[in-house]
């Protein structure tokens, strides 16, 4: 083990080189392109024992490396923003096949308006396609959960597709030390490929035909227990993985509590920005507030047990969200009151569209959370209180 | 060449009791196409007629490995696939299979990024110029004056060129076929097949149902598309255009068959006016002029 000052892109490159994969499926789509990129060069280099197929769209990224996994290989593409919902198709063929597949995403802000910044929207807009969903906090974490997704995927009490999620620009594109595992301890941690269903004329099986409708819900019940299951296997491979590879971060749960013991108001964030509210945690103890942090590590599987055990008493909760369901809220609020129905839950939806929400901005809102100055749900920065469409007119 | 078809006669890849319509020209094309491929070859199926004719999961009349996959996906993952058995050290030819709206359509971006790659594959098109499986809408492949159910009034635009398209990609191998000379068929999937990199072959399926002719009458319709020179059987290999023996007559008009026979036995054209036959004969014409140019070597692809 050696560490860097590297971005979490190439955190990301590296951690799929160290993961023995065989084919990747590249298209740029900015903030990701350059994970892509960094594998391209490696493989000319000859670091890189992998096949890398420069597709046409999104689209064909998915199925390609959908494609090849189905042919019994490692695969890897990386995407975001309108990229992903190119994809959206293909991201549910490959869940419903039970086909292993990592994928990062760079997460970035959903068109129209134009805007390459960063958001969670198109992140959470896949949470039902079946796919494990980790979101990586520090680039860090990126590398470590990039290499743990490989062996979860390929769990043969799951057997779904993961993607792991990092914040565009702000994890993708900052430098930091991070520790980079040797070839050796991730081998000792990863065994071979191992999958289902395998295309090979000495044993024709055929994948995705049609299927009658109790079958077909069988098939989609037997997700729904892998995405449980899931759980579990998580947290073994997260110890394993402590063990073997690298002995920093800490992974036994999917997700991580911040001095929630004795807290009677809990912070609820996902992404980079949960390091600023974990400052913002420490500041207001300092005051003499008892507020702790819990980061979601893990969207799917949602760990509704530990978020009872974790919240269930709490006198408040605020939830960060920076993804939006119209006319709802955010995405993390909305699961949270499903989790905790009886606890008083508000929900701020920040930092669309790469708004820069610093430990400054956290901690105004939490005081304000705190002084019992908010409603249910609402929108911060909130300077500007209506966009005004120009007045319609008929068209003749 | 020889196809020594008694010994792959003996290993069927198409089962008995498909879900097919009776007179189904994919049934047709597909154990032709399967027996050529021989035994390395896994199939990649596009949304169509041939995922139904497959039938009910967790069986299947498919006597090989399949990969049944979104509408415009099937270049893509077969390119993957490619890869995948390269890096295993395999010698499996994927083999796309869709129809005309997955070619000329929908698949029409992920084709055209599989051949430019060059990625080694074999796609086949079987052509039945309509969205057959869904109700018969028209495609970019149907052609000229056919009515259909979304062209009540017949077609008003010419059908897409795509052996022509695919032949500018400069891929080592582009072929047309038609379920109306099967040996010619198989031929060209057997030369195909051991090819390395992309290769392409559009056959021309006539649909009992949306063409509207007896079920009987498959291979009859499937001839005389090419007898009339609808439908030209060709080869492209290595730059080189050939017209394949059954459609050599067609570059001399005069010894064509009357496109009225090919028309009169199908209900597409019933009761159109001599207007839309002029338009169809029209294209016609000009296509071979373009397939002769090519031949002759006055126009380099």
């Amino acid at each position: 083990m050696i560490s860097k000052v590297i971005s979490g892109n190439e955190a990301v490159a590296l951690g799929v080189k160290l993961s023995r994969v065989k084919v990747i499926a590249i298209y740029p789509i900015t903030p990701q392109t350059y994970i892509i990129e960094e594998l391209a060069a490696m493989r000319d280099k000859g670091e890189l024992d992998a096949e890398v197929i420069r597709v046409e769209s999104e689209h064909s990224a998915m199925a390609a490396v959908y494609g090849a996994a189905s042919a019994g290989v490692r695969v890897y593409t990386a995407t975001a923003s309108q990229g992903l919902l190119y994809m959206h198709e293909m991201i549910w063929w490959v869940a419903g096949s039970r086909i292993p597949i990592v994928m990062t995403v760079g997460t970035r802000a959903v068109g129209a308006p134009w805007n390459i910044w960063n958001e969670h929207t198109d992140f959470m807009s896949e949470r039902d396609s079946g796919w494990i969903m980790a979101f990586a906090s520090t680039p860090q974490e990126a590398l470590d959960l990039t290499i743990q997704a490989f062996k979860i995927s390929e769990d043969e009490r799951v057997f779904l597709p993961m993607m792991v999620g990092m914040d565009g620009f702000i994890l993708s594109h900052t430098k930091t030390r991070v520790y980079i595992p040797s070839q050796e301890e991730v081998d000792s941690f990863l065994p071979p490929r191992k999958q289902p269903y395998v295309l090979d004329p000495e044993d024709p099986v055929d994948i995705g035909n049609m299927f009658q409708p109790i079958d077909y819900m069988k098939f989609r019940h037997s997700m729904h227990l892998a995405m449980l299951n899931s759980k579990e296997v998580i947290k073994e491979i997260g110890k394993e993985y402590e063990k073997k590879v690298v002995p920093v971060g800490s992974y036994s749960s999917l997700n991580e509590s911040y001095k929630l013991d004795d807290a009677e108001y809990a912070l609820v964030s996902m992404g980079a920005w949960s390091l600023d509210a974990m400052q913002v945690v420490d500041e207001l103890r300092n005051m003499g507030v008892k507020i702790g942090l819990y980061r979601i590590r893990y969207v799917r599987p949602w760990d509704e047990e530990d978020i009872k055990r974790k919240l269930g008493d709490k006198d408040g909760i605020l939830v960060l969200d920076r993804s939006v369901s119209f006319g709802r809220g955010g995405h993390l609020y909305l699961e949270l009151k499903a989790t905790l129905p009886d606890v008083n839950i508000k929900g701020v939806v920040t930092g669309l569209g790469g708004v820069a929400i610093n430990k400054d901005a956290i901690s105004s809102l939490t005081k304000k959370f705190i002084e019992g100055k908010t409603d249910g749900e609402w929108f911060y920065p909130s300077e500007v209180e209506k966009v005004e469409l120009r007045n319609p007119r008929y068209i003749k | 060449m020889s196809l020594g078809i008694r010994d792959i006669l003996n290993k069927p890849r198409l089962l008995p009791g498909t879900s097919a319509c009776p007179g189904c020209p994919e049934n047709i094309a597909l154990k032709s196409i399967s027996m050529a491929l021989g035994e390395n070859a896994v199939f990649i199926v596009v949304a169509g007629c041939s995922s139904i004719i497959q039938g009910m999961g967790p069986k299947s009349t498919y006597n090989y490995p399949v990969l049944n996959i979104a509408f415009a996906a099937g270049p893509a993952a077969a390119a993957g696939m490619a890869k995948a058995f390269k890096m295993r050290n395999k010698n499996i030819k994927p083999v796309v299979w869709a129809g005309d709206g997955g070619t000329a359509d929908i698949g029409f971006a992920s084709l055209s990024g599989a051949a430019e790659r060059n990625d080694n594959i074999l796609y086949i098109c079987v052509d039945n110029e309509a969205y057959m499986n869904t109700g018969g809408h028209r495609s970019g492949s149907t052609p000229f004056g056919a009515k259909t159910a979304s062209t009540p009034g017949g077609k008003r635009e010419n059908k897409k060129d795509l052996p022509l398209i695919m032949m500018a990609h400069h891929i080592p191998y582009v072929a047309t076929a038609s379920v109306g000379y099967l040996h010619d068929l198989m031929e060209k999937v057997k030369k195909a097949r051991n090819i390395e990199g992309f290769t392409y072959i559009q056959v021309l399926t006539p649909d009992p149902y949306g063409w509207m002719f007896d079920p009987s009458k498959t291979a009859e319709v499937g001839k005389l598309a090419v007898q009339t020179c609808y439908w030209p059987l060709i080869e492209y290999e290595n730059g080189k255009l050939t017209i394949s023996q059954e459609s050599m007559h067609c570059l001399d008009r005069r010894t064509r068959k009357p496109i009225e026979e090919f028309l009169k036995i199908q209900g597409r054209y019933k009761g159109v006016s001599p207007e839309i036959i002029k338009g169809l004969e029209e294209y016609i014409d000009k296509m071979w002029e373009r397939i002769k140019s090519i031949y002759e070597g006055k126009v380099i692809l």
